[in-house]
């Protein structure tokens, strides 16, 4: 009994931290631009699979094609921002099937090219094996993923909090208009933070790559979990999504190690925010700011 | 013998005789041309390549789940994001009851309606509590979730197998005819579905709901009531959608969660509403058909490309008709139905 508590602690930890990663993005977007990025399963895909094709269609050293692959990214985000999300704003209908559409495509392409027998592997382990905690033994990628995500999520939280940029992100998630007012060019700032939103995801799936099982679909999963922990933590607040993202964590762990039945992981965390959701409506930070 | 197009009109000179023909669009839109078009095309498929039924009867599937879907999100003033949850209850419901029970479609239906009912009523309650982007967060995610259960208890619902063993809706021997008969039966679904909807849209209900759709606060202080007409909208389109879960199970004599419940089955959904016309009842027809024969056409021009060039075709026409196909006909800009998610303050 001892050693499920402690499993499921810990992995309570982990989860927590990868989660904070997976989520921290789509929390923004939706905190700062308040717009439902459904589009964001995509991120996870291209990660992956374009760092794949420049590194094994391409034959590109790996860090080379790390770097490809986050400029491609970063263009792609900008072309999104303005192609559908700033010609949009006022009609949302159009910005969340609009980015669905984009998320189905990358979906579908990287299905085409490189579906599931191609067996798509990146070498983006930074130091193999595992170690003991306690009884439980965790690889210990997953321990330097967590401890990222922890990294991650504090210098955004202090970039938010201790630099101008950062003080116009809080403003415009504060008060649009007023931020216009105050002469903060939204423009830019908007298009700042799509950028800033792909790193998390993209040092995510980098350091579980190796660890955990990779398929053209699995942006949808990883959107999933975003998406309950956005809801959970109250849209686009950083402060909710921080306890939201571990509150899934533990129930993640107790569905996995207590119920010992990983497949109710997602429906166990559902039916966790929904409650909650009854409860507080607006999720766990009662607040539309980003901090 | 002359034709000529004058003043929206088409000109027919025959020797010293004219005839002509008023084109402008509200002849166009005239209901009785369009519903006696939909039925004499089955038949005319039927005589002639009856290949296509089976692209004729997804094409009034789409826009039959379509109609019911621009209801509810008309009455709750919110985007529902997972209406396939409910034609998954309904087509499970149906499936499990026919194999299980030996039932034939009959009886099945009303099992059907009995899981529609079930579950638009379980869930009509979000619409109230949930707001605009949370209601669509949740209802995005309920279809998901009910694939894992799939997944989960494989021994009821088999997984990615699915059901297999359903009777067949009809049979009459003959498998073309069995087809068109099919046809005709969606056909007559979607017809009742519009007519349903459309008189809806024309009834007392319709400010109410337009109301709501408009300002909850405000429609509550004019009097509206507004939980009722949330619950009825949602709850009644939930089970119009089970109904055509069941009408998938008895067609294919298969059901499997993996083919209806994924964000790619509602997307499809989705880009009927929008293409066609913006939750516009009659665009979901022409998106129904416009949707079915592009998906063929691309499948038959590209093959395995198809999936790819499939969404990217439609992101183009989502961003270049903004009204809509129905909106190229219309002349004059129509009540603006679609509600807002308000996803900002």
């Amino acid at each position: 009994m001892l050693t499920t508590i402690e499993t499921t602690l810990i992995y309570t930890v982990l989860l927590g931290s990868l989660y904070l990663l997976v989520s921290l993005g789509f929390s923004l977007i939706c905190g700062v631009l308040r717009i439902f990025h459904l589009g964001y399963a995509y991120l996870f895909v291209a990660t992956i699979y374009l760092t794949w094709f420049f590194y094994h269609t391409l034959s590109l050293p790996l860090a080379v094609a790390i770097i490809l692959m986050v400029i491609l990214q970063a263009l792609i985000s900008i072309a999104i921002y303005y192609g559908i999300i700033a010609r949009y704003l006022k009609q949302e209908e159009i910005i969340i099937t609009g980015l669905l559409l984009i998320a189905l495509i990358a979906d579908q392409v990287a299905n085409r090219f490189y579906p599931i027998q191609a067996a798509v592997y990146l070498p983006t382990t930074i130091m193999p094996g595992s170690i003991a905690v306690g009884s439980t033994n965790i690889a210990i990628q997953l321990i330097i993923a967590a401890a990222l995500g922890i990294i991650v999520t504090a210098l955004f939280v202090l970039f938010f909090l201790k630099t101008k940029t950062g003080l116009a992100v809080r403003a415009i998630s504060y008060d649009l208009n007023t931020s216009k007012i105050m002469g903060i060019r939204v423009e830019q700032i908007y298009m700042f933070v799509m950028v800033l939103t792909i790193l998390p995801v993209i040092i995510a799936m980098l350091m579980i790559a190796p660890v955990w099982a990779v398929d053209p679909t699995m942006g949808w999963g990883y959107m999933y979990t975003a998406i309950l922990v956005s809801v959970m933590g109250g849209l686009g607040n950083i402060r909710g999504t921080i306890i939201a993202s571990y509150i899934i964590g533990f129930v993640h762990a107790f569905a996995s190690f207590v119920v010992a039945e990983p497949r109710l992981m997602n429906l166990a965390a559902l039916i966790v925010v929904v409650v909650m959701l009854i409860i507080r409506p607006q999720g766990i930070a009662k607040t539309e700011s980003l901090w | 013998m002359e034709l000529e197009v004058k003043r929206e009109k088409l000109l027919l000179r025959a020797g010293t005789q004219k005839f002509e023909w008023h084109i402008e669009p509200r002849y166009w839109r005239m209901p009785a041309i369009w519903i006696g078009l939909l039925i004499v095309l089955p038949i005319f498929i039927y005589i002639v390549y009856p290949q296509l039924l089976p692209t004729i009867i997804d094409a009034n599937l789409l826009a039959a789940i379509a109609i019911p879907l621009g209801w509810m999100t008309i009455g709750t003033g919110r985007m529902n994001f997972g209406p396939q949850f409910y034609i998954g209850a309904g087509g499970y419901a149906a499936a499990l009851a026919s194999i299980h029970l030996g039932w034939g479609p009959a009886p099945t239906l009303l099992v059907a309606l009995v899981a529609g009912l079930f579950f638009g009523l379980l869930m009509s309650p979000l619409s109230i509590i949930a707001g605009g982007l949370y209601y669509t967060l949740l209802t995005l995610l309920f279809p998901l979730v009910f694939l894992e259960v799939t997944f989960i208890y494989t021994d009821i619902f088999k997984g990615d197998v699915g059901l297999f063993g359903v009777l067949p809706l009809i049979s009459v021997g003959n498998f073309t005819l069995n087809q068109f008969l099919i046809c005709m039966l969606a056909l007559f679904i979607m017809l009742i579905y519009l007519l349903i909807v459309d008189k809806l849209l024309r009834s007392k209900f319709a400010p109410q709901m337009s109301a709501i759709n408009d300002d909850e606060e405000v429609a509550e202080a004019m009097g509206v009531n507004v939980k009722k007409v949330k619950i009825i909208s949602f709850t009644i389109p939930a089970v119009m959608m089970a109904v055509l879960g069941w009408f998938y199970a008895h067609y294919y004599g298969t059901f499997a969660g993996i083919t209806y419940l994924p964000l790619s089955f509602m997307l499809k959904i989705l880009m009927v509403s929008m293409i066609g016309g913006r939750v516009q009842i009659y665009g979901n027809v022409i998106g129904g058909y416009f949707i079915a024969f592009l998906e063929l056409v691309l499948i038959m021009l590209l093959g395995d490309y198809s999936p790819v060039v499939f969404p990217i075709i439609l992101l183009i026409l989502l961003l270049t008709l903004p009204e809509g196909l129905f909106g190229l006909y219309r002349k004059r800009r129509y009540r603006e139905y679609l509600p807002t998610l308000h996803v900002r303050r």
